[in-house]
């Protein structure tokens, strides 16, 4: 079984780092600026879109495909770069303090947009550039052989928990951040100037989903859909570890990777639904999430 | 040096500064009474920027406050320690102190000089420095809330109902650190709202009364 269960595990953590990184964003956004943004997962599938288009013309220039490697993280900071700042200031902004049914709507509206944008720009036929897969290759372990593009996929996603643990510990930035997440109030008339965090806490959300769907590009082909399934399973995700919680996110994607491949294992009809399943077994039990609670505020 | 004219302001449509005047002294106590809901805190919140200015002007020493967003006004040396305290509970008691310093990128010898000095005015803070802001009592959170203050207020610290709540012996400490800071401070204002000032009656240069929005009395003890 075990033989047969790895290699089916190697891909549901590689999956779970992925929607790790919208996850993650989501809820730094949402403990930051208060908001719960629809449209993160267009950032994700906005981040595939580049990264493809990128790569894609990389090979057709005859450039050296290892440089489709560094076009992953260059794609995914240059969506950030535009599109962070710009959201932020030119939308969101106008719906802090804001009832939160009117920050929905505004996101939703925003993630219409972004969906409509990524047809008329890239079209609605799947674009697939898979250089950096090809690049690492494959290793064989006791028999079985797994794509090393997979692996550094995980290893990635644990270094972004540590990094973003560092940096919220350790950082002027960071620190500025736990401090308008506990009271933003207090945080301005302590001299922080909130409205730069905020926009800064947005693009480095923004960085996460745009650099998970870029990363997610050349193992998949990226289409319409892109986004809305990124959305709707970083939601659980989030949820699911409590809003806010880096850590808490990061448990959760790996719980749900897992419990992903024993779905696929034992029950392939229910592999879509268990990730809801889960969120829904843990709310009941936890309403803030795993790592999740009313008072507390953490980052 | 500070000064407030004419000033109105509004919390969620109800005037509740109908007509402040104010002027508050380089190296003075200015203490503001009042009974709850008078409009004290409204006036520090207004001062701090936390609460737009509907009508009137406040400005400090020749500078008007009214455009500026409330951390430049933290940058010009206004210190604030709200009543609730308001600390960062995950971040320890000297990371309270010296977030206004990080904020407000100050340089490391500017900084660790700012907190040598106020730890010492205030010794009861060094002994408790690594302890996280969230599990201080009530009494300890203010002495945070205060020094936190002193790290930004260069020219101007507004304490707000300091003595609110607080174990007798911890009000008299209270009191006791202000008058340390007075001395030590000279050219500082302050500016304190209070609704028992009995305490403070060794250091008050100013008593002002506020009433409904309106300052009815402005006096200046004789010495």
């Amino acid at each position: 079984m075990l033989q047969a269960l790895m290699p089916l595990l190697v891909d549901g953590l590689a999956n779970a780092a992925l929607i790790f990184f919208v996850a993650v964003g989501l809820s730094l956004v949402f403990s930051v600026l208060r908001i719960l943004n629809v449209a993160h997962g267009s950032f994700y599938a906005i981040g595939a879109y580049a990264s493809v288009s990128l790569s894609l013309w990389i090979v057709s220039a005859g450039l050296s495909p290892w440089l489709t490697l560094p076009a992953l993280a260059v794609s995914a900071a240059i969506v950030a770069a535009i599109l962070g700042p710009a959201v932020e200031r030119g939308f969101l902004r106008w719906t802090y303090g804001r009832p939160e049914s009117l920050q929905i709507l505004v996101t939703f509206a925003l993630f219409l947009i972004f969906e409509d944008l990524q047809k008329l720009v890239f079209g609605v036929q799947s674009l697939y550039q898979d250089a950096p897969v090809q690049l690492f290759g494959t290793s064989e372990i006791g028999g079985i052989l797994y794509l090393n593009y997979q692996l550094v996929l995980i290893a990635l996603a644990v270094l972004v928990v540590v990094a973003l643990r560092l940096l919220m510990s350790y950082t002027r930035f960071g620190k500025l951040m736990v401090a308008v997440v506990a009271d933003p109030e207090v945080s301005q008339a302590l001299g922080i100037d909130t409205r730069r965090v905020y926009m800064a806490a947005f693009t480095l959300g923004v960085f996460l989903a745009a650099f998970g769907g870029a990363l997610a590009s050349p193992t998949v082909g990226v289409a319409p859909g892109t986004g809305p399934e990124a959305i709707v399973l970083a939601f659980a995700v989030a949820a699911i570890g409590g809003l806010g919680q880096i850590e808490g996110a990061a448990l959760a994607a790996l719980v749900v990777g897992v419990v992903r491949v024993l779905a696929i294992y034992f029950a392939p009809e229910f592999e879509a639904v268990v990730p809801y399943l889960v969120m829904l077994a843990v709310l009941l039990v936890r309403p803030y999430g795993l790592f999740g609670s009313v008072r507390v505020r953490r980052i | 040096m500070l000064v407030l004219r004419s000033v109105k302001a509004r919390l969620g449509g109800v005037l509740v500064l109908r007509d402040v005047d104010l002027a508050v002294e380089a190296g003075r106590t200015t203490v503001l009474v009042g009974r709850n809901g008078a409009g004290k805190t409204t006036t520090l919140r207004v001062i701090m920027g936390l609460v737009p200015l509907a009508a009137g002007r406040v400005a400090m020493a020749g500078t008007d406050l009214g455009a500026l967003p409330s951390h430049a006004r933290a940058a010009a040396g206004i210190g604030y320690a709200p009543e609730d305290r308001r600390l960062i509970p995950a971040f320890s008691v000297e990371d309270n102190l010296l977030l206004p310093a990080l904020a407000l990128r100050l340089p490391s010898a500017e900084r660790r000089a700012r907190l040598d000095q106020v730890y010492d005015l205030l010794p009861e803070l060094k002994a408790m420095r690594g302890r996280a802001g969230g599990h201080l009592s009530g009494g300890q959170g203010k002495m945070v809330a205060l020094g936190r203050a002193l790290m930004v207020g260069t020219r101007l610290v507004l304490l707000d109902e300091p003595f609110q709540g607080l174990a007798p012996a911890l009000a008299l400490a209270y009191a006791e650190a202000i008058g340390r800071i007075r001395s030590r401070m000279p050219e500082l204002a302050l500016l304190i709202t209070e609704s028992s000032p009995h305490l403070l009656d060794r250091i008050v240069d100013r008593t002002v009364q506020i009433e409904r929005g309106e300052i009815v009395r402005d006096t200046v003890p004789a010495a």
